[in-house]
């Protein structure tokens, strides 16, 4: 025991110590204890302070009279009771424990004792719903109660359901209560009554954001998930091979997003979202949102709107919150019944207002200030679906019909909300808006059943925006509509249509004047998708998943196909924003063999094949709208020429190149791996004699070294001959 | 030219094997039926009778005396090569997965599966000694506790038994003391077969994880890497090329639902220095299971999941291609 050995300073009185560990010693251990403890008292002289408040030691040792463990009179105790038992003092009853429980209820009716009771019955009804009240208070003055309470309940959980459920509780016309935790008291308290002006937050440079336009080549960047999700990278897209910028492992939980313009990446984690940029892709901002599965920009890349089923509460809507991207605030939080239709806001192109629609209503809210345009939303009974037009503040919305009322689209002007066409249309089955890139035109695919005949006829109505009153023209499909798309920056579309495995693509033209021409209809095509380049005039018809993969490349100009080609099971294609290449991949999200993702010339001709182990998805990181002007285009345009024969040479230059680099990496390649075989088959040569040894003398080196062994055998051979068809 | 198809098997062919001279080729198959063929025109000589289940390896002495089959009927047995006489029949606890002679053809060595509550073991036994066998007491029997041993052939002088294992391991077996000489893990799955190089100086292993890998026999120098995107079955060095040969495709128990066409059950034909590929033969409609060159390079068989086994005699075009280097 180290107490008998300590010197009698620290051999505490035992009534100054907590009865516990530390204390047995002396007290219950027994005689050695007691007779080492007079041995020292021995040692330290007759000069004991009479030690008479320590009873329950007299009681024990009766005989001791009890100073054998008291202190000296000069004795400092300069141990803390902290250092000695802080274990077990930090569980202390406080005095402010269960202060967490304590609710306080205000606008409490006044009563009298005489009421005092009918009054506990009702508070009681009330607040028990949230846990056990286990303490309360009514303060009364003048033989009334003050009309505020304290309540206090088992657990800090309970008040704060209490807090959140009964605060604002309608007890009568007169009383509202108002229940805020007791804790909160001191924090309102101290809130100042003048309001400082919030501090300035320091600059965050976090380079040029724009960094990747400035390539020397003008080459794109992507983004590519792989490992079925674990791994992440960012590549320069090159004609030789991708060059890696940046990789990380599980950069993402599901999948990435670029923002419209390409500033930033988003990444999706549990917790919320984070976005990077910049020239290391560094963490630019973060959005806390638990449990977030969808997302969208506004087209301007100042907000982003996040989608999580968890988290929504009845009184504080956290479903979809909208935020602001620069200083990373929540600007607004929204209920959300279901996320069946994403995104369920639709922005303007320029970020200025967003729309959602539920049942009979359209509900337009205007940005910064996030509320409702003009305080109200717009009455529309049975809308069906709305889309804001690409290019301009137009919103073009359809209701079915109704009974005698016609099916109605609707093209309505905002913030004035003037309605500049209506199109009436009978017998409607379905209707789909389909705005052109620049918003120079919509169509409205609608599918008819016209009076007196079976199935359905889709018509394609043509809304030429940029005309006075906005003329309408209709082409007619007798056949089913597999895809329709118009050409970006262009004034063609094309749609496929027909049953498999008869399946057409036909090109039409708007013309000036209105007429809408066709151009050219291939039949037997194998496609259902159809992707334009995002500079128009090429596209690319995709026969994705069940039909295998099958490509074509077609040029509207002249409409002819290029090429024909097939990526089997290919099951995404995404053109560069450039319009100079074309991604077709298979994502292991649809099929787990395979995958890999191919990179195409817009005509048609294979560049790459990337395996990739479990390859998910490849983005290509858009590219904001060109600063150039319609008449610098031209000009580029006109001098193409001089600028091409640049680039050829500098193409040639780099394939020569590329060659050589392969020629020479083969051929270290094989001087190494003939130094390798000169030192193994020096080896071989000495160990000849080992298996000449081995193999009873006779020399098996060289195929034909023991021909003389060698039997020989008369044989036939046989002509008959069986053809097998073996693959396709 | 057109390939000889040999049809002698009713189930999906295992190994594949060319005697010495490559006139030659051992079948066995996931049937009782050892056969034996003439490589040149694909006559069928005649079969070594009296497994009674899947036989899931064959080997053949360097003089073309003995041939060495291991089966999952329990048993290892040793045939008289020219009269199919059996010589010597050796039971087991579990299956036989992998055998062969040595280099001397004087050893023989044999693994066990991990099966039924028994552990795998390779087995030793010296043909000099008559009474190994007769006793079944092997000179030397080595448990293998962590992986089983899924591909096994002896290393250069009969030095040694290189052996690939379930998890993708390669360990060197001492043939005299048993002891582990050699460890490498550079496959992650299943190694499916092992071929050593004519000289027997280095070998290429064929692995579920979709690769192929070039090794130094001795020192267990991890040399090349072929990928592909299927699993590897079986891969061979060609004797007078810097070639290899990697067979495989869609696993076969997920062979049915997938067609053809995304199986990819050709021949791959790679150049052992570049790692690159140059030719693909079609041919068989399930996945390769074995291939092997013929000791003169210029042809090649394949037996595969569909029970076919395949001999290619080279085109011209194949003995002048040749590599820009």
């Amino acid at each position: 025991m180290a107490v008998k050995k300590e010197p009698p300073e620290s051999a505490d009185p035992p009534a100054e110590t907590e009865p516990g560990e530390n204390a047995a010693g002396p007290e219950e251990s027994g005689e050695e204890e007691e007779e080492g403890a007079e041995e020292e008292e021995q040692a330290e002289g007759a000069h004991e302070a009479p030690d008479d408040d320590d009873e329950e030691d007299e009681d024990e040792q009766p005989e001791d009279d009890g100073t054998c463990f008291s202190d000296p009179e000069d004795f400092v105790d300069d141990i803390s009771e902290e250092e000695l038992l802080g274990d077990l003092l930090k569980d202390r009853p406080q005095e402010a424990d269960g202060i967490d429980s304590v609710v306080v209820v205000d606008n409490v009716p006044q009563v009298g004792p005489d009421r005092l009771e009918k009054l506990k019955n009702v508070i009681h009804k009330i607040f028990s719903k949230f846990g056990k009240i286990s303490n309360e208070f009514y303060p009364d003055a003048d033989g009334k109660t003050k009309g505020y309470i304290f309540l206090e309940y088992a657990s800090p959980s309970n008040a704060q359901d209490a807090v959140k459920n009964a605060d604002g509780y309608k007890l009568d016309k007169q009383h509202t209560f108002r229940v805020n935790l007791f804790t909160d008291f001191d924090k309102y308290m101290n809130i100042s009554d003048d309001w400082e002006i919030p501090e300035k937050q320091p600059f965050k440079d976090f380079g040029n954001l724009t960094y990747w336009l400035e390539d020397q080549d003008c080459r794109d960047q992507y983004s590519v998930i792989f490992e079925s999700g674990d791994r992440t990278t960012i590549f320069w897209n090159d004609a030789k091979e991708p060059v890696s910028i940046e990789e990380r492992a599980r950069w993402t939980e599901t999948y990435v997003r670029w923002s419209p313009r390409g500033t930033y990446l988003s990444t999706f984690h549990q917790r919320g979202i984070a976005l990077w940029g910049g020239e290391k892709f560094k963490q630019i901002q973060r959005f806390s949102h638990q449990g977030v599965q969808l997302i969208d920009f506004s087209p301007c890349e100042r907000y982003m709107v996040t989608f999580s089923p968890l988290m929504d509460t009845k009184d504080d809507p956290q479903a979809i919150i909208i935020w602001d991207i620069l200083t990373g605030q929540k600007k607004r939080g929204f209920h959300c019944e279901s996320s069946a239709h994403w995104p369920i806001f639709k922005w303007s192109h320029d970020g200025k207002f967003f729309a959602r629609m539920t049942s009979d209503t359209l509900s337009i809210y205007e940005t910064p200030s996030m509320g409702l345009l003009d305080k109200k939303s717009l009455k529309i009974p049975g809308i069906k679906d709305f889309s804001w037009s690409p290019g301009g503040n137009i919103i073009a919305f359809w209701v079915p019909e109704d009974k005698d009322i016609p099916a109605r689209v609707t093209l309505m002007q905002l913030p004035s909300r003037q309605e500049i066409r209506v199109r009436n249309l009978f017998n409607v089955v379905d209707c789909k808006l389909q705005w052109q890139k620049n918003g120079d035109y919509l169509c409205v695919k609608v599918d008819r059943t016209p009076k007196g005949t079976q199935g359905v006829v889709t018509n394609f109505e043509i809304f030429r925006m940029r005309e006075k009153q906005v003329p309408v023209d209709v082409v007619e499909m007798k056949d089913g509509i597999i895809a329709f798309a118009w050409e970006p920056n262009g004034s063609k579309f094309a749609v496929l249509h027909g049953e498999v495995p008869r399946i057409s693509v036909t090109f039409y033209h708007v013309k000036n004047n209105g007429k809408i021409e066709l151009i050219k209809s291939y039949d037997k095509q194998q496609a259902n998708t159809i992707f334009w380049s995002p500079q128009g005039q090429f596209l690319v018809l995709a026969g994705l998943r069940s039909m295998n993969g099958a490509l074509a490349f077609v040029d509207t100009s002249d409409c002819t196909i290029m090429n024909i080609a097939e990526h089997y099971t290919a099951s995404d294609v995404e053109w560069d924003p450039t319009g100079r290449f074309v991604v077709t991949s298979v994502s292991w999200w649809s099929h787990k063999v395979d995958n890999a993702y191919w990179l195409w010339t817009f005509q048609g001709r294979l560049l790459q094949k990337n395996s990739k182990d479990r390859f998910c998805q490849l983005l290509w990181r858009p590219r904001p709208p060109t600063l150039l002007s319609q008449d610098q285009i031209k000009t580029i345009k006109k001098d193409l020429k001089k600028y091409s024969k640049i680039f050829e040479q500098k193409d040639r230059l780099s394939q020569t190149k590329a060659s050589k680099e392969l020629v020479d990496k083969r051929r270290t390649m094989l001087d190494d791996f003939r130094k390798f075989r000169e030192r193994a088959q020096g080896l071989y040569q000495e160990q000849k004699e080992e298996r000449m040894s081995l193999r009873g003398g006779v020399d098996t080196d060289e195929l034909d070294s023991n021909v003389e062994d060698w039997e020989e055998e008369t044989i036939e051979f046989f002509v008959t001959e069986e053809i097998i068809p073996v693959d396709e | 030219m057109k390939p000889i198809l040999l049809q002698g098997h009713e189930r999906s062919i295992t190994q594949i094997k060319y005697n010495r001279e490559g006139d030659l080729l051992f079948t066995v198959a996931k049937d009782p039926i050892v056969n034996v063929w003439y490589s040149v025109n694909g006559e069928r000589l005649g079969t070594y009778n009296g497994h009674t289940g899947a036989v899931w390896c064959v080997d053949c002495d360097w003089d073309s005396r003995h041939v060495l089959t291991g089966s999952a009927d329990n048993s290892c047995r040793l045939f008289d090569c020219e009269t199919g006489k059996q010589l010597a029949l050796v039971n087991t606890n579990s299956a036989v997965r992998t055998c062969g002679f040595d280099f001397g053809g004087n050893i023989i060595m044999f693994s066990t599966d991990k099966q039924m509550g028994y552990q795998c073991f390779i087995n030793f036994f010296d043909l000099r000694d008559p009474s190994q066998i007769e006793d079944n007491e092997p000179y030397m029997k080595i448990p293998c506790n962590d992986s089983k041993i899924t591909s096994a052939v002896w290393g250069p002088l009969g030095e040694c038994v290189i052996a690939g294992h379930e998890n993708g391991e390669l360990n060197q077996f001492s043939a005299k003391s048993g002891e582990i000489v050699g460890n490498i893990k550079e496959h992650h799955k299943q190694i499916n077969d092992i071929q050593t190089s004519r000289d027997k100086t280095m070998f290429v292993t064929a692995s579920k994880d979709n690769t192929a890998k070039l090794f130094d026999a001795t020192s267990l120098e991890h040399l090349k890497t072929f990928r592909t995107e299927r699993p590897v079955n079986s891969a061979a060095l060609s004797p007078i090329y810097d070639h290899v040969i990697l067979g495989g495709g869609q696993e076969a128990m997920d062979v049915t639902t997938t067609s053809t066409r995304i199986g990819k059950f050709e021949a791959r034909f790679f150049h052992l220095v570049f790692e690159e590929e140059f030719g693909r033969v079609k041919g068989h409609f399930g996945p390769i299971n074995s291939a092997e060159f013929h000791p003169d390079g210029k042809s090649y068989s394949s037996g595969g999941e569909d029970g076919y086994v395949r001999i290619h005699n080279f085109d011209p075009q194949y003995l002048e291609f040749e590599f820009e280097a």
